[in-house]
């Protein structure tokens, strides 16, 4: 091969300095940090246009996925005019994320957290095998390393990284996440693993103390509230795993949080003064009787002359 | 030579991972999604000479290390995209049966992009990075590959073109 020295010389050269890299970040150089921030600041302005941009065609793909379960929605939307169909496309982003922020809202107030709200302007590449998202607000608006970050559900993730203007999220359904759970009422407790999806496991601390399905997880709580404030929803028990010769029970979870439809979310940068308890299991949907009308009727004598 | 070269060819990397960062992430794609800057990396590597595919490698993998996404630690990447470049290019540079042809270049880049995220995991789980569990990374690398499947053919021509306008060659396709 021509020049087959010389590449392999260049080749060797490349692959220390790649090593030379790792290196230092394992050992927590701050130069590399200082990459990656820059990176972000520089990124994030592009990042937020991207995200004004592209939300219609966003949307449009987000239709697309969910067809199937939305058929007779979409049915019945066809069936109106082309403008009001249009007008309903423009408000609904919108209209989606004044829910999810009244939702958040509600959830901060109830269990007295203090709480920046932020938009989603980026989610992150998944060729890390990594779940991420990027906010637009950062250092700047108070919010730091390792804050609890919550959806109108209940728990989103934690950041990861603060850039002045945006911070890095790391999603509860990213492979590396575990969180301390509590489940509601009994307050049994154990950890929460996620597995990359909307689902998680649960692995109960005590082997004594039994789990159902149902049954419903808050947040533990940490130190100081950080990285996780205690009593924020966390999800439900779908399956309990009662093989023989377990340690302890172990279970699988489905968050409350679905995290492909993130908006927008809320940073905690200040934990409640007390604990909230079990103050923010979501309610159970209550069954509406449909009230009957019976009408009895009389017949009317023969009408006479 | 090399600083016309430089000088066209760094924009176009920038260019490309702006794209990446403002525009692709901003979908959540079933399966994992694309990478643009890696198709893009890799197409240009099985086109160079090997010294040249280290260096598109290494550049790739660097800005890959920058986004905020990036689960590894720095330079992780960067090692895994500088090898891939100088394989891939060490492997097709020269065959005209994989140049002279888009199937040819096509083929190659989705195999590499498959070897490469194989890579990233193998290297990740020695270096203590979660990557969820072993039917999720399957599905992740399945829906990757048909991803890249169904992009590289799109992307290929304005790929292809952009490394002829840089190193003044007639590969173009």
């Amino acid at each position: 091969m021509r020049n087959g020295g010389r590449a392999r010389l260049l080749l060797v050269i490349l692959m220390v300095t790649s090593l030379f890299l790792i290196t230092l970040d394992l050992r927590g150089v701050k130069v590399i940090d200082g990459f990656k921030q820059g990176s972000q600041t520089i990124m994030s302005p592009f990042q937020r246009a991207g995200s004004v941009v592209l939300t219609p065609v966003k949307n449009f793909f987000s239709d697309v996925t969910h067809l199937g379960r939305t058929r007779n929605q979409i049915e019945k939307l066809e069936a109106e005019n082309a403008n009001l169909k249009q007008r309903l496309i423009n408000r609904k982003n919108a209209d989606a994320q004044l829910k999810q922020l009244k939702s958040i809202l509600d959830l901060a107030g109830t269990a007295g957290y203090k709480v920046v709200n932020a938009k989603v302007i980026s989610n992150g590449s998944s060729q890390s095998f990594s779940q991420t998202i990027t906010i637009d607000s950062g250092a700047n608006a108070g919010i730091k390393k390792n804050m609890t970050v919550l959806s109108q559900y209940g728990i989103a993730g934690v950041v990861k990284d603060v850039y002045p203007s945006s911070a890095l999220i790391q999603l509860a359904s990213d492979p590396s996440f575990r969180i301390g759970a509590r489940i509601a009422g009994s307050q049994q407790i154990g950890i929460l693993t996620s597995r990359g999806t909307r689902s998680a496991s649960l692995q109960l601390l005590d082997n004594s103390t039994t789990v159902k399905e149902g049954d419903v997880l808050l947040s533990r709580g940490s130190i100081a509230n950080r990285p996780y404030v205690p009593g924020v929803p966390l999800g439900y028990v779908t399956g309990v795993d009662n093989s023989a010769g377990a340690v302890a029970q172990t279970a699988t979870v489905r968050y409350y949080t679905n995290f492909s439809t993130l908006g927008v979310v809320a940073v905690v940068v200040s934990g409640s003064t007390a604990n909230p308890g079990d103050a923010l299991v979501p309610v159970k949907p209550r069954v509406t009787p449909i009230p009957t009308v019976t009408v009895f009727v009389t017949p009317s004598p023969s009408p006479t002359k | 030579m090399l600083t016309r070269q430089l000088s066209i060819a760094t924009p176009i990397f920038v260019l490309i991972y702006v794209i990446q960062e403002a525009v692709v992430s901003q979908f959540r794609l079933p399966g994992g999604g694309f990478s643009i800057l890696m198709i893009f990396a890799l197409t240009w590597a099985v086109l160079s000479e090997t010294e040249v595919a280290a260096v598109i490698g290494f550049a790739a993998g660097f800005l890959m290390d920058l986004s905020q996404s990036a689960g590894g630690p720095f330079g992780q990447w960067t090692l895994i995209m500088l090898m891939a470049g100088y394989a891939i290019s060490y492997i097709g540079y020269g065959d005209d049966n994989v140049r002279a042809n888009a199937t040819g270049i096509i083929f190659f880049v989705v195999v590499a992009n498959l070897f490469v995220e194989i890579a990233y995991v193998a290297t990740g789980a020695l270096l203590g990075v979660s990557v969820g569990s072993f039917t999720q990374v399957l599905i992740t690398l399945f829906g990757m590959s048909i991803w890249a499947l169904l992009v590289s053919p799109i992307l290929l021509p304005v790929f292809t073109r952009l490394h002829a306008l840089v190193f003044d060659s007639r590969s173009a396709l």
